[in-house]
């Protein structure tokens, strides 16, 4: 390789690199040194790359735990902004949801080789749905708790989030969520699919009025929060934070998926408990007819997450073999849409 | 099976080299990991997807095609008949041809629901619904049983 062929140094791939980076990061936003721990990487998720670190400031004689969370080029659902993430956490530290403290963002690639933000490191850790089982008064405990936070979001004023409301209104809060799936499912999809073709005709024809426009957390479920000594610390992934109806995250949260065969939600809680509860907590009265339509829509949405999945691992960007795993669950999904329907 | 062949050896190669390998233990071990890596290079270069799984495939779109046929559908962008080649390629290329055609043929059929009976409407909605069952019903019964928990916590 010539020296004219040889590619500028990626913190990407080198977390020594990273590190150096980011103690000159820390360094500029708050005018003192920083010492920078090793990193622990996490293996959670498709998209964005979750490290763990300690960090002591200059002058200081406490070591802070700390997340860096990178949005990678090559991630299932890049470019990736880490705008939102960061909006919707400062919005709602104040608020009844658990979250953690969230300090330092930005999309300049330039800095660390990817859009990233710094938060707190929440204790804890994060059950998942396919493992293990709960006994009955740590699920019932976790269960209020799931169902406290996505109504204390739902409640939380959307406007004020620093989130881009994007013109949603009640009326259009459902199309805009078509639209914006129907696109990437478009750039992904490496074939059609006739059933999936189907779902998104009968969504537009079946759009729900929503009772409010609310902070939507995207991936609401089992394995997206912490939990510790039988109480959940914080709720994670805000990726596919965004502004629209609530039922969205009920109808991901029912998604039978999660639910592993209990027969409750994300193995927690009764559905009846659930939407009692959450009606008495958030305000919001759930209309079944929408819950049954973003039931639909989250099928849409999950079946589009493998096809991205497909096309991220036919193109080579990742050699991770759950990437061609997810994407043997298509036709699973897509049963699950033709039963909905019929 | 939703990716190609050759790019899911490709990246069993891959993985096996620069996620298990580098961790095996043994001398052995790794040998037997390399012969599984030189048994899927061989495999890359003479197989591919089964002629008889996109056939069913195929007869499913054949299927349709005269369902529709017979409720006055013009059905030319659908196989009437199963093609005679063998090659998976052919066959794969013909599938995606045809279900995209489906797709187009549901476009037009929303356009056109006011204008058909509703007995037309019913019967059409009917024959795609027992397309698209036949189709995932077929992929389902020739899937592997789901390993996302052994996947996830490393463990069987």
């Amino acid at each position: 390789m010539t020296p004219l062929e040889q590619k500028p140094p990626n913190p990407l791939d080198d977390e020594a690199l990273l590190r150096d980076r980011l103690s000159s990061y820390l360094q500029a936003q708050s005018g003192r040194s920083w010492t920078v721990g090793p990193f622990t990487r996490y293996a959670v998720g498709f998209s964005w790359i979750t490290y763990g670190f300690t960090a002591r400031e200059e002058g200081s004689s406490d070591e802070r735990g700390l997340i860096l969370r990178l949005g990678p080029p090559y991630g299932l659902f890049a470019p990736y902004s880490a705008h939102p993430q960061y909006a919707a956490l400062k919005a709602l530290e104040t608020s009844r949801v658990p979250v953690p403290r969230v300090f330092w963002w930005s999309d300049d690639v330039a800095i660390l080789g990817a859009p990233f933000f710094i938060s707190e490191k929440m204790p804890g850790v994060a059950p998942v749905p396919w493992s293990g089982s709960f006994e009955a008064g740590y699920r019932q405990s976790i269960g209020a708790q799931f169902v406290s936070a996505i109504a204390a979001l739902h409640a939380c004023d959307a406007r004020n989030s620093g989130i881009a409301q994007n013109d949603t209104t009640v009326e259009n809060a459902a199309l805009k969520q078509i639209d914006f799936w129907q696109e990437a499912g478009a750039r992904w999809a490496l074939k059609s699919h006739p059933m999936l073709h189907w779902a998104l005709r009968w969504l537009r024809r079946n759009q729900p009025v929503a009772p409010r426009v609310s902070l939507v957390h995207g991936d609401y479920r089992l394995g997206n929060f912490l939990e510790q000594d039988g109480r959940i610390t914080a709720i994670l992934d805000w990726e596919l934070v965004h502004v629209g109806d609530p039922h969205e995250d009920i109808g991901w949260a029912f998604l039978p998926q999660f639910a592993m065969g209990s027969g409750l939600i994300c193995r927690l809680i009764p559905r009846d408990e659930f939407i009692a509860q959450y009606e008495r907590e958030s305000g919001i009265k759930v209309n079944p007819a929408s819950v049954h339509f973003y039931l639909v829509f989250s099928l849409v949405k999950l079946a589009l997450t493998h096809i991205a999945a497909i096309r991220c691992f036919e193109e080579g960007r990742f050699n991770d073999m759950r990437m061609p795993a997810m994407g043997t669950q298509l036709a699973p999904v897509l049963r699950q849409i033709e039963k909905l329907l019929q | 099976m939703n990716n190609s062949l050759p790019r899911l050896i490709d990246g069993m190669v891959a993985t096996l080299r620069s996620e298990i390998i580098p961790h095996l233990d043994g001398e052995f071990a790794r040998g037997q990991a390399f012969g599984v890596i030189y048994m899927l290079n061989n495999i890359r270069l003479r197989a591919d997807w089964s002629p008889a799984f996109l056939g069913e495939q195929l007869a499913a779109l054949v299927e349709l095609a005269v369902s529709l046929g017979s409720l006055g559908v013009d059905t030319k962008f659908i196989p009437e008949t199963a093609p005679d080649s063998s090659d998976p390629r052919v066959l794969e290329a013909l599938r995606d041809e045809g279900d995209q055609r489906v797709c187009a043929l549901m476009d037009w059929l929303e356009q056109q629901r006011a204008q058909l009976s509703v007995d037309t409407a019913a019967a059409l909605d009917a024959a795609l619904f027992r397309y698209m069952n036949r189709q995932l019903k077929w992929e389902l019964s020739t899937s592997a049983k789901p390993m996302f928990a052994e996947i996830s916590g490393g463990a069987e």
